[in-house]
């Protein structure tokens, strides 16, 4: 009975088939909430208000060619779509949406969770490295070197933000940050300068512009997926989709209080706040326009992991306060 | 630092033809060559083989964004061959057609150097705004692009008097809306940052490369041909010529924005002035022996046409100029001591004509003769990634 | 500065060597000069009459001879500067010093009508591609297109 019950964690709900939906769904709305605000329709024809479009896009990526470089490291090309997708699939396992119990730790909800989230999302940079470094075209690794050298500017504004609200709830475990948050909503408040780190920061790991250096192209998505095509290629986006409801869902956990209210009070939440997350990260990538390389490190060091210490004195501050 | 690329595993070398030559040490430029022909039609010899009339169709197939500047050019030739001297309503529903053509190249160049940029709002916005040209123009002719409304003699179609309401209609909306791209342009940080600077060219070397349009504009050269050669209706319209002092990408994009905004006025003033009579006169199938030269300013530049005839209905010689030749020396000299991660936007600042498709570009390190061949669009990825040169481009000032 | 200003100037300036001055239309004055005194003469124009700016170059062939023009635009008018040469001694100085601008039509000259023009700094051809083979002048009047036959790189032979 267990193990169908695991059986079922990881394929149906909060495992592959969810991710699936919901990642796809969530890549609708960002492109749908982009599009509309360069009066633009977005997608419209597949399914009822294009709906269906990601999904689409997926399924005609299947069924195209998949071709291997000969220089490439054929066992690292082809296992590191599986393993990005893998490494974000059990990021996801980590979000508290309602299969925790508060004052039972389990496998997906126990003290120090939220490091081994942050840790799971930084992964997929280094997947992605490495997939452009065994692609051996010179394109991708110069793409991959741009990867790293992003990850040196946002992982710490990104690593700080996110902990400041953990260290004024006083617990390293999401369901418990998000439980304090919900017992005492007015200390969301002083956390909205962290929040706007972590957004930005976001956007920097899903590599979204302002800073889409690594593959700056929307004619050709160049950089570390140059030489991937076919099923790789679904497998790369599906990751990416799926990092991207990780991250949103990490920040609403963190910095919106959660999803209180039970399964299916807590589930709806859990869409609306993500969903808002997103829309954040969209407006973002709207407005502005494409930074440079050494911008994007300048930018973290000098704006975001100042503000991100700020936001950490202004929490510890307030904790010895609250005392 | 040597630099190579490789050629890649897809071998664009056998898809794409090679176009720019460059050699390079570590970073920058040191030299440029321009490798042109792949485009070349062989127009000017097949328009010794067609009539007066064939060749308006022939040469408005010369480019798609610029092409009632040649046909106009042509047809402003050969009616003064044929001393013809066309009806005023002709001549303005002509030129009226050529300012709207200017409008919509104007923001197709805007919403592209946006996207060099990586300004993709800024992209969409612009584009979006060219449909509203491009239905005036379809309105007024039939078309979106290749208008077709020039004749020997005068123009095709006519404008009624609500087509002259819409046409005032959309020049307002747009008007509005191009102000304030001069706005965004003048405040957005990140994408002043990235033109600032780049492509440089002194208004000393504009002049003795011969360069034309808002490249030369860009550079305080303040030549127009509309205002020093005025053809046709210009000398009664009132409208000045637009310039810019930064000599970089930056005063090509104000420059751009001024002769939009010029262009709205003389739009206003054509369709309000629109004198009735005949729009057409009639002409005779052959032109009296004789040559001509006939100057236009198209959006790109000076489009220049010489045209000789010996009394038949073929021409003898057709000689076709367009802008974008004259300003490849000029690239050149901007590519020079320019940045690899450059090119891109410099080679969209002149506005090429024969473009949008992908271009090989041959790096030759000066040191070891390698050569690598690269493509634009990894190239404009790389132009991402900025040298120290960044914080000149950063702190350059808005040339208002 | 008017037309006839113009006119009388060039009349001036260069006496004998301007063989031809008409002036056809507004703002449209033709100028012939004999190949010899050709870079004397643009040098001339650019110095005195403000013509640094060289809109084109254009080639015709007239059957025996070719006639070269070229085109200089001057703020007050366009001076149109032609020469002739023989088809069999095609040979032209080249103006490249005084007129930096003027390689490529140059290159274009030497592509389409075979001119050779003397002391080019860049003699390498611009519109014909790399396969194109020697001899063939386009532009010319005797000059047919035959359509080649058709090669497959690396296709069947």
């Amino acid at each position: 009975m267990a193990a169908l019950r695991t059986l079922l964690s990881i394929l149906v709900y909060p495992g592959i088939l969810f991710l699936f939906f919901y990642s796809t769904f969530c890549e609708w709305f960002d492109r749908k909430a982009y599009a509309r605000l360069q009066n633009r329709m977005g997608p419209t024809h597949t399914g009822r208000f294009g709906l269906l479009q990601p999904i689409a896009d997926f399924v005609k990526l299947l069924s195209k060619e998949d071709v291997v470089p000969d220089a490439a490291d054929r066992q690292m090309f082809n296992a590191l779509p599986v393993v990005g997708l893998a490494i974000v699939s059990t990021a996801a396992l980590l979000l508290p949406v309602w299969n925790f119990d508060l004052a039972v730790p389990s496998l997906t909800s126990f003290s120090g969770d939220i490091i081994v989230l942050l840790y799971l999302l930084s992964l997929p940079t280094l997947v992605m490295f490495l997939a452009a470094w065994s692609s051996t075209n010179l394109f991708s690794t110069v793409g991959g070197a741009r990867v790293l050298t992003m990850l040196f500017g946002y992982e710490v504004p990104l690593f700080l933000s996110v902990l400041s609200p953990a260290i004024l709830a006083n617990s390293w475990r999401l369901a418990e940050i998000a439980a304090f948050y919900q017992r005492r909503p007015l200390l969301i408040l002083p956390n909205l300068l962290g929040f706007f780190v972590a957004v930005v920061a976001v956007q920097a790991k899903l590599e979204r512009t302002p800073f889409d250096i690594p593959h700056a192209e929307t004619e050709i998505v160049g950089g570390t997926f140059t030489e991937y095509s076919g099923k790789k290629l679904a497998l790369f986006r599906l990751m990416l989709d799926v990092e991207l409801v990780v991250s949103s869902g990490l920040l609403a956990t963190v910095f919106l209080a959660g999803f209180p209210g039970g399964a299916l009070l807590g589930f709806l939440q859990f869409v609306v706040k993500t969903l808002f997350v997103i829309f954040l990260l969209a407006l973002l990538r709207a407005l502005t326009s494409r930074i440079r390389i050494d911008q994007v490190v300048t930018f973290a060091w000098r704006v975001l992991a100042p503000l991100a210490v700020l936001q950490l004195l202004v929490v510890i501050l307030l904790k010895g306060f609250l005392k | 630092m040597k630099f190579q690329i490789p050629i890649g595993p897809q071998h664009p070398a056998l898809k794409e033809p090679i176009s720019l030559r460059m050699t390079v040490e570590g970073e920058v430029i040191r030299d440029a060559d321009i490798r042109l022909g792949y485009n070349h039609r062989g127009l000017e010899k097949l328009a010794e083989e067609k009539s007066f009339l064939q060749d308006i169709y022939l040469t408005e197939r010369i480019c798609g964004i610029c092409s009632h500047s040649h046909a106009t050019c042509f047809v402003q030739g050969v009616e003064k061959l044929m001393e013809l001297a066309p009806p005023k309503r002709g001549m303005y529903i002509r030129y009226l057609v050529s300012e709207l053509e200017r409008v919509h190249s104007h923001l197709l160049w805007l919403g592209v150097a946006g996207h060099e940029a990586g300004f993709d709002s800024f992209f969409m916005y612009t584009w979006r705004d060219r449909e509203i040209v491009m239905d005036l123009l379809e309105m007024i002719s039939g078309n979106r692009v290749h208008y077709a409304i020039n004749t020997i003699g005068g123009v095709r179609r006519d404008l009624d008097e609500g087509q002259k309401a819409k046409i005032l209609e959309g020049t307002a909306t747009l008007r509005a809306r191009s102000e304030y791209y001069f706005h965004i342009g003048a405040s957005e940080p990140s994408f002043v940052a990235r033109i600032a600077g780049v492509g440089r060219l002194t208004k000393e070397q504009a002049e003795t490369l011969c360069a034309v349009g808002p490249t030369a504009r860009a550079s305080g050269i303040t030549r127009d041909v509309r205002k020093e050669d005025p053809y046709a209706v210009y000398d009664e319209m009132d409208f000045e010529v637009g310039t810019a002092d930064s000599c970089d990408v930056l005063g090509r994009v104000v420059v751009r924005v001024k002769e939009l905004l010029e262009s709205y006025k003389i739009i206003e003033q054509i369709v309000r002035k629109l004198p009735e009579g005949p729009i057409v006169v009639k002409a005779p199938r052959k032109a009296k022996p004789g040559e001509v030269v006939s100057r236009y300013e198209a959006p790109r530049g000076e489009n220049i046409h010489y045209i000789k005839s010996n009394g038949s209905e073929k021409p003898e010689r057709l000689k076709v100029r367009a802008p974008t030749l004259a300003n490849y020396p000029a690239t050149v000299e901007m590519l020079r001591n320019g940045f690899i991660a450059d090119i891109p936007l410099i080679f969209a600042a002149i506005d090429p004509c024969i473009c949008c498709a992908e271009r090989a570009v041959t790096l030759v390190d000066v040191r070891s003769g390698e050569e690598a061949i690269v493509r634009l669009s990894d190239l404009r990825r790389r132009a991402a990634e900025r040298g120290p040169n960044a914080v000149l481009k950063r702190n350059a000032p808005w040339p208002l | 500065m008017s037309d006839a200003d113009i006119i009388q100037g060039l009349q001036k300036d260069l006496g004998a060597k301007a063989l031809e001055l008409t002036n056809p239309d507004r703002r449209r004055i033709f100028l012939k000069v004999a190949p010899a005194d050709l870079v004397a003469a643009v040098t001339l124009l650019r110095d005195r009459y403000d013509c640094a700016h060289l809109a084109t170059i254009s080639g015709v062939d007239k059957g025996e001879t070719f006639e070269i023009l070229y085109h200089f635009a001057s703020r007050a008018a366009n001076i149109n500067v032609r020469t002739e040469v023989p088809k069999a001694a095609p040979r032209v100085a080249t103006i490249c010093p005084v007129i930096p601008g003027a390689i490529l039509y140059e290159r274009e000259l030497q592509d389409m009508f075979g001119l050779v023009v003397d002391g080019i700094p860049d003699a390498r051809p611009l519109v014909t591609p790399d396969d194109w083979p020697a001899g063939n002048f386009p532009l010319r009047k005797d000059w047919k297109y035959e359509r080649p036959e058709e090669k497959i790189p690396g296709g069947k032979p």
